[in-house]
């Protein structure tokens, strides 16, 4: 409940973080609608240890993680 | 994904009478009608390009009158020329000319397009013909369009004495050689540079609301605008966000919404009728009712270090400093009503203003009273 109101001040003053991000260049865009978060990211470089994938545009569908989350990558 | 700079806009009859602060925004100034639309269709492509949208053909955003042009009629004619910039008896508007010169809606839903859009062609025939009729000698017709308010499309008869339409003849004389006087001697500009010391107040953030005079479906707003944020069961809002001017909106069901986190009046005003716009574009009939700056906050350092313990002593009626509970001392002017948060290290947010100048005042009123805190 206190993280509620918080979070509802702070959006007046908000401190743009997604915005940030966006400014750094890889979030296109974001989404936040049932409880589910899409976001569209450009030139991504996935890197595992072995291997190095290069990706121009990246669509990540989240949703909570509580009991049944998926993170579907297309 | 960035985006493409904005054509600056030289206000060219501002050019050489720039006042002494920090320049505004890149605005408008008082361009012709050709040029307003050639800037419109560039800044609105642009947008268009960062939206990934289909460029508007709303009647709303049409620029029959370009904004600053519209609002020039409506109030003080004798402003139309910046160039007398002493003569600045203007309304918070004008400290920098609007950039969204689209049409305004005053009134409530009762005003009809085509109502709105006469309105502005008449008036734009009387403002083109009286703007050519002022452009040759601005003093004098400055002044006597001010006081003939209704005469705006007289163009020399206006400083007649004997004219009917003329609201006041008589002073119509005496005024032009007071007149000559302000033009020599200014008057307080708007936003006076301190007179102890340069150091102005810089924006930071500006609060506004609008209404969009529609109900607005949430849900489809979210799932169809781009970088949105709905979470009804922890606010009953939208949250929206646009890369420039760099904001954030809260878009309610009823239709109204709060714009945030822009730099200067205008750039709120522009952010808010981008925001409309989308809402517009993904099939509601929004408008643009009554926006209204809410809140001003600006910041300012300056530059010594102040005894807060001091300045709440004597001015304890004003003042409240709880070192436990927060580090600045919070003082709250009645005149004009602003709070002021000061720290020790000499820096100062001031907010709670519905005008820019109302920043500029407390400040001005402030800055005595600092220095004769200072640290030693």
């Amino acid at each position: 409940m206190a993280y509620q109101l918080y979070r509802n001040t702070t959006l007046g003053n908000s401190l743009q973080e997604s915005l940030d991000e966006l400014i750094q260049g890889s979030l296109n865009t974001y989404r936040f609608c049932d409880n589910v978060w899409t976001f569209v990211l450009n030139d991504v470089e996935f890197r595992e240890v072995t291997e190095l994938i290069k990706v121009d545009k990246v669509k990540i569908v989240a949703c909570d993680g509580k009991n049944t989350g998926s993170n579907t990558t297309e | 994904m960035a985006s493409a700079p904005r054509p600056e806009r030289v206000p060219r009859l501002l050019a050489g009478c720039l006042p002494p602060y920090p320049p505004p925004p890149p605005t408008v100034g008082l361009l012709s009608m050709e040029q307003e639309e050639t800037y419109l269709e560039l800044y609105l492509d642009q947008c268009a390009a960062q939206d990934d949208l289909a460029p508007p053909r709303s009647p709303l955003f049409n620029p029959v009158v370009p904004y600053g042009m519209y609002i020039l009629n409506a109030s003080n004619p004798d402003t139309a020329f910046n160039s007398n910039p002493e003569v600045k008896e203007t309304s918070g508007d004008f400290s920098s000319v609007d950039l969204s010169f689209l049409p305004d809606e005053v009134t409530q839903e009762n005003k009809d397009q085509p109502v709105i859009s006469s309105r502005h062609e008449t008036e734009e025939n009387s403002e083109s013909q009286s703007l050519q009729s002022r452009l040759p000698s601005l003093s004098e017709q400055d002044i006597g369009l001010g006081l003939n308010s209704s005469s705006l499309s007289n163009s020399h008869s206006q400083l007649h004495p004997g004219d009917s339409d003329s609201v006041q003849p008589s002073p119509e004389k005496p005024n032009s050689d007071s007149l000559s006087l302000a033009s020599i001697t200014p008057m307080t500009p708007m936003t006076p540079v301190s007179e102890c010391c340069g150091i102005v107040p810089q924006l930071q953030n500006i609060v506004s609301t609008v209404n969009l005079a529609c109900k607005l479906d949430l849900k489809k707003i979210a799932l169809h605008a781009k970088n949105a944020e709905y979470n009804p069961k922890r606010f009953a809002a939208v949250i929206m966000r646009i890369r420039e001017p760099r904001t954030t909106a809260l878009i309610f069901s009823s239709g109204k919404m709060v714009c945030t986190g822009a730099k200067s009046e205008e750039q709120s005003r522009l952010a808010a009728r981008k925001y409309a716009r989308v809402v517009q574009k993904l099939g509601f009939p929004a408008r643009f009712l009554d926006f209204k700056i809410q809140n001003m906050v600006g910041s300012c350092d300056v530059r010594f270090p102040i005894r807060l313990e001091g300045l709440v002593l004597t001015h304890q009626q004003f003042s409240s400093y709880e070192p436990e509970l927060f580090p600045g001392l919070i003082y709250r002017m009645v005149k004009p009503r602003i709070v002021l948060l000061i720290f020790v290290s000499g820096k100062v947010v001031l907010t709670g203003a519905k005008e820019r100048s109302e920043i500029y005042e407390a400040f001005e009123n402030i800055y005595p009273i600092l220095k004769g805190f200072k640290k030693a």
